[in-house]
């Protein structure tokens, strides 16, 4: 933590940056902080209370965070994937931004915690399982000691798609009927997600209207499926939309899913390379097209 | 004043129900026919798509969400006074409806109305906060333009509050004129007592449901029930102080320095961590904007509906020009406290939040209502100590500027 402290302290005296984007513990646990002066440093906290994904204060159209000028960003390797993801798209240039990466071992589902605790079964966030990028390269600055893999969740993603995949179709129509129905449209998971960069996203177009924007049925089914497939092979599992969903709709089913489904038709997998075209981003001679007749 | 906020208060009599009573009661009204609302407990596990909520399949944890749903069955009525997830705001205007529908031939369009009802319905155990709020948007519901939909609602929903034990440390009713008994915008309330509640009829309609079922009531006026009104006056102070001690502010100091400081760095700082998602005004039970869109259900004809909005979302106040006066976070954050504690104030009378917390609740970007209004509170009585407390926050600001 004082490594991170310095570092940040560092970087706004030399004026390298103009604000750090890191977490502070606040009366209900982590939450993202807003350095600008070296002194603010010493609020920095990197614990497993760290969940939020940070990365998403890089939209370009963020422009009350864009005007405080240059950012030094901690980012975990999840994020990082958020951060190629940008490079990819070009919404970002990697020397507008400084990443300071933390070695990361996992971080908890519950975090308004007033104190950090460490990781067990029960409480480590499902999507940690599995990690493959605990210490980013993506950065400029790493900073901590390597961390062992996080426990395994007493259920993992996986494991509850699969659950869900073996059900008979009525089963998951309904599943999904009932959880979408509860979407009151307030777009918290577009908000919040890393990747959702769009100017005019298509949920606000009139002229024509794609997606009706009433939360019935049919307007809701609408808006989760295209906001699911604008994500495929771009989602980085982060996790933030689903944990941000006032009424609790498990949209990371939705997206691990889709990322499985992308995996085994075009063979993609989403790291932290922005070299690594994303199939929706891309077009190959030998994408699979057995379904054109 | 419409007739919606007209019930006329009554002198409060008090009442003793047992819980099996009040379950009665519930069931009594079923049995007659009249929707009963009332929080209920939903055991995600118990959904067939227990598969979707790790949590299920974890020893020893059994998530549990708590909403105001229509019940079926008088067992499902819960008592255990927690917070449920939305307020009662979408039972007076839902998050969307439908207005009317079209048809166009042509040049020829024709309108159909959308017939609707406003059946008695009667809400049991609702939160003091979540009623106050209801008289609070009468107001601007009657004031240019007297919203029949809303109104039609309200004068036919009975409304028995329960009194609040108070949920965490984010709640802080007191603060902006409410309490955790509350009655405002509700006709009755219970408190608990030994044995049972204590219930008290604060309207006219208050009096006439109690009255209509007063088989399941006993009176609780004399000597021999002192002790339980004494139990329930206890209960209601004691949760008025645990409240109290979560934030105090003065409402009116507030109201007018928001009022006079609309380029303060102070409010242009405080949504720097905010996404713009509005899940705030979602679950907000004050928050009662909306947007009307047509819909076209096929070639020529639609519905139009009204939906909840937002003005947290840059299109609410994007122009057909395409220049939006709050084009940025921190403006339309400043909007929303702006519109709570002072527009709304200023112009109703009535603070535009009634302390129940969920916005804090539902931010997981940690923006903090009660920490935001303790600042603004300083700066307003204690501008000496603001300048010490706030200093981060303007210097982030006057790096913004």
């Amino acid at each position: 933590m004082n490594e991170l402290r310095e570092l940040a302290r560092k970087l706004l005296a030399d004026g390298e940056v103009r604000v750090i984007i890191g977490w502070e513990s606040a009366r209900r646990g982590a939450r993202p902080m807003f350095v600008t002066e070296p002194d603010g440093a010493d609020g920095l906290i990197f614990d497993t209370r760290c969940v939020h994904n940070l990365v998403t204060y890089l939209n370009p159209r963020r422009d009350h965070v864009a005007e405080l000028g240059k950012i030094g960003l901690v980012i975990k390797g999840c994020d990082a994937k958020a951060v190629a993801g940008l490079l990819r798209e070009a919404q970002l240039t990697r020397d507008d931004v400084v990443l300071i990466g933390v070695c990361c071992g996992g971080v908890l589902e519950e975090n308004e915690l007033p104190e950090a605790v460490a990781l067990t079964p029960e409480n480590v966030a499902p999507r940690c399982h599995g990690c493959d990028n605990r210490e980013p390269t993506l950065v400029d600055h790493l900073l901590g000691e390597p961390q062992p893999e996080p426990p395994r969740p007493a259920v993992t993603i996986e494991e509850r798609v699969a659950a869900l995949d073996a059900q008979p179709l009525e089963e998951r129509w309904a599943f999904w009927t009932e959880q979408f129905g509860k979407c009151v449209r307030c777009y918290a998971c577009r908000q919040v997600c890393p990747l959702c960069v769009c100017e005019r996203c298509v949920a606000e177009k009139t002229q024509p209207q794609w997606i009706e924007s009433s939360p019935h049925a049919r307007g809701n089914l609408s808006w989760n499926i295209t906001r699911a497939l604008h994500l495929a092979g771009r989602c980085v599992d982060c996790g933030e939309c689903e944990r941000f969903c006032p009424v609790g709709i498990p949209l990371t089913l939705v997206n691990r899913k889709l990322q499985e489904i992308v995996a085994e038709r075009f063979d993609y997998k989403v790291s932290e390379d922005p070299e690594n075209q994303a199939p929706i981003g891309g077009y190959r001679l030998d994408d699979e097209q057995e379904f054109i007749k | 004043m419409t007739d919606a906020t007209d019930t006329g208060a009554v002198a409060p009599q008090r009442y003793f129900i047992s819980e099996a009573d009040l379950r009665g009661l519930a069931a009594d009204l079923l049995g007659a026919g009249t929707e009963v609302i009332a929080p209920v407990t939903v055991d995600a596990c118990q959904s067939p798509s227990a598969m979707a909520t790790a949590a299920c399949l974890r020893p020893g944890v059994a998530p549990v969400d708590v909403d105001y749903k229509a019940i079926a069955d008088a067992a499902e009525l819960d008592l255990g006074r927690d917070l449920p997830g939305l307020s009662l705001k979408q039972l007076f205007l839902p998050d969307h409806e439908a207005l009317c529908r079209w048809h166009q031939r042509g040049l020829e369009v024709t309108v159909e109305e959308v017939p609707i009802t406003f059946a008695p319905r009667v809400v049991l155990a609702a939160k003091p906060c979540d009623s106050a709020a209801l008289a609070v948007v009468d107001e601007v519901m009657n004031w240019d333009y007297e919203d029949e939909l809303w109104n039609g609602r309200r004068e036919a929903t009975t409304i028995l509050n329960l009194a609040c034990p108070v949920i965490d440390d984010s709640c802080f009713c007191t603060a902006v004129g409410s309490a955790p008994d509350d009655v405002k915008g509700a006709d009755g309330l219970l408190t608990p007592v030994e044995g049972g509640y204590l219930a008290e009829a604060t309207t006219e309609k208050g009096r006439a449901l109690i009255e209509a079922h007063a088989a399941r009531f006993s009176a609780a006026d004399d000597p021999a029930t002192a002790a339980l009104v004494r139990q329930a006056a206890d209960e209601r102070a004691g949760a008025r102080r645990r409240v109290a001690a979560n934030l105090e502010i003065d409402a009116g100091s507030v109201r007018d320095w928001i009022a006079t400081h609309f380029e303060d760095p102070l409010l242009a700082s405080l949504a720097i961590r905010c996404n713009g998602c509005g899940a705030c005004s979602s679950a907000c039970p004050t928050c009662h904007c909306f947007d009307i869109v047509d819909e076209e259900e096929g070639v020529g004809r639609g519905t139009r509906r009204r939906c909840w909005d937002t003005c947290q979302a840059p299109t609410f106040t994007l122009h057909a020009s395409g220049h939006n006066p709050r084009d940025d976070q921190h403006v339309r954050y400043r909007q929303r406290i702006n519109h709570k504690f002072s527009i709304y104030p200023l112009k109703f009378g009535e603070v535009l939040c009634t302390g129940c917390g969920r916005c804090t609740r539902v931010c997981h970007a940690g923006q903090d209502l009660v920490e935001i209004l303790a600042a603004i509170d300083i700066a307003a009585r204690r501008p000496g100590e603001a300048v010490a407390a706030g200093a981060a926050a303007s210097e982030d600001a006057e790096a913004a500027s």
